[in-house]
């Protein structure tokens, strides 16, 4: 699992540093973010790149976590 | 793939979004604000700054605390509370964000609008904000490659909650002070602009039920302004020929507070932003924030068409100059700025409003620039560019190349596996 920390950051560093993460296609990737609109940009990549994303209230700010199943886990 | 809709749901968000803040600017114009400006963030930054600056900052022109700006942040705020998303946040590189709020208000200044206002100018048929919009392209495009050398001005941090609220409370005091000014009791010390005045190519100014406000004592005699000595300040010709004070051109007040707090929960839940559309599609070709500023376009343009409004061509736009070189240096700046800072200044307005610190700094960084805009004499008229506004622009390009060397090659933070 790969973690993004991504609070504070200004847009559109989120995005950017989540698909830099995505580049090792990891089977899950949770990002850090704290405000609305890294929140919806961040869900959007995750979604774009075939990953389920979940997002929780984490504090202060949101956990956007994504997964997929990868061939290799096989679940 | 999970299912890809042809047209995601966020871009017709946006597209929706844009088609209202467009068609909304446009009414306001038709309901008295200043032509093609519907909506500025910058023009209307300044005459809020105009209010405190007047004479003294040679704003007396230009002052008048714009309901729209304090409507975007106050309703902004409510959107983010309504959504958990107000966040008081702060702490990256906060006044050298101040700075970049400058910089984009001088260069948009120069430009005459801010890049929410160059769309809306294209919408209204004045084709001379294309210089500029091509301007604003290229200023992106500069910045789109800062940000793949990991250009950052580094990461903010949750604050106090009381530091998120300084800015909804001076917009809460800004809107006090309007209020006071709309029901006739001008607050001491501050300057508005009298409504729908006009003023002639001698500097005379006349109110708009033909009362000489300046020179003090003079009169309107047989049309033409004659000061208490009996010398001719304006001839009836050149009476007639007055041009409306840009600060006394203003829609209703509740009018333009209730759009502006409309728009700024649009904007806020939408997340609108003029930059963004150009910086994503460039960077990797997502168009949903690029469908915004279509929708912004389209709005305007199908109101101002419906209002009678729209006037198509270069020359003799309202509150334009036809500086074409001038303007696309100018945007250049103002892109690169806006896109530095992470936002176009609707979204630092926003941002404002959802307890972000740090577009608090950028917006007054934007109120400093309109001071010193007009103070020394930098912004643009119809004529064209003021005779400093070249040697100020270069001074900007190098601030930013010196902020963009700085900021550049940011260590790799935040990835980690476990």
């Amino acid at each position: 699992m790969i973690e993004v920390d991504a609070r504070g950051l200004s847009c559109p560093l989120p995005v950017m540093r989540t698909a830099e993460a995505l580049g090792s296609d990891p089977a899950r990737v949770v990002v850090l973010v704290d405000s609305g609109t890294a929140k919806a940009n961040v869900s959007w990549v995750l979604s774009e790149r075939g990953y389920d994303v979940s997002v929780t209230e984490d504090g202060t700010g949101w956990r956007v976590a994504g997964s997929r199943a990868s061939a290799a886990e096989g679940a | 793939m999970n299912g890809r809709r042809a047209v995601s749901r966020a871009a017709l968000v946006l597209g929706g979004a844009g088609l209202v803040i467009g068609a909304v600017a446009a009414w306001l114009v038709s309901r008295g604000n200043p032509g093609n400006m519907g909506l500025c963030i910058a023009c209307f930054g300044r005459d809020i700054a105009g209010a405190f600056g007047g004479a003294g900052f040679n704003m007396g022109a230009v002052a008048y605390i714009r309901p729209e700006i304090v409507g975007l942040t106050l309703g902004a705020m409510a959107s983010a509370l309504a959504g958990r998303e107000f966040k008081p946040r702060g702490g990256s590189a906060t006044l050298l964000r101040f700075v970049l709020g400058g910089v984009f208000m001088l260069a948009s200044l120069v430009f005459l609008g801010c890049t929410v206002r160059a769309w809306l100018r294209l919408g209204g048929g004045d084709l001379s904000a294309l210089a500029g919009l091509a301007g604003v392209v290229v200023g992106v495009g500069v910045g789109a490659l800062l940000l793949r050398r990991r250009f950052d001005l580094g990461r903010a941090r949750p604050l106090p909650a009381a530091s998120g609220w300084v800015g909804p409370a001076i917009a809460a005091a800004l809107l006090a002070l309007a209020l006071a000014a709309a029901f006739g009791v001008k607050p001491p010390l501050l300057t508005v602009t009298p409504p729908k005045a006009k003023t002639t190519a001698e500097k005379a100014v006349i109110s708009a039920d033909g009362a000489v406000l300046k020179p003090v004592g003079a009169k309107l005699v047989d049309g033409a302004v004659v000061a208490s000595d009996g010398t001719v300040v304006s001839g009836a010709e050149s009476v007639k020929a007055a041009k409306p004070l840009p600060g006394g051109l203003r829609a209703p007040f509740a009018l333009s507070l209730v759009a502006g707090l409309g728009l700024g929960v649009l904007a806020q839940r939408s997340r609108f932003c003029t930059i963004g559309g150009l910086r994503d599609a460039i960077l990797w070709r997502r168009f949903d924030l690029l469908l915004g500023i279509a929708g912004l376009v389209v709005g305007a343009l199908a109101a101002n068409v419906a209002l009678g409004q729209f006037k198509l061509g270069f020359a003799g736009q309202p509150f334009a100059h036809a500086d074409a070189l001038g303007s696309f240096a100018a945007m250049s700046l103002a892109g690169l700025s806006a896109l530095m800072l992470g936002g176009c200044p609707f979204r630092q307005v926003v941002m404002t409003g959802e307890g972000d610190a740090d577009a608090g700094a950028a917006v007054a960084g934007m109120f400093a620039g309109a001071l010193a805009a007009h103070r020394f004499g930098l912004v643009s008229t119809a004529a064209g560019l003021a005779p400093l506004a070249w040697p100020m622009l270069g001074v900007m390009a190098v601030v930013l190349a010196g902020i963009a060397w700085w900021k550049r090659d940011a260590e790799p933070k935040g990835a980690g596996a476990a």
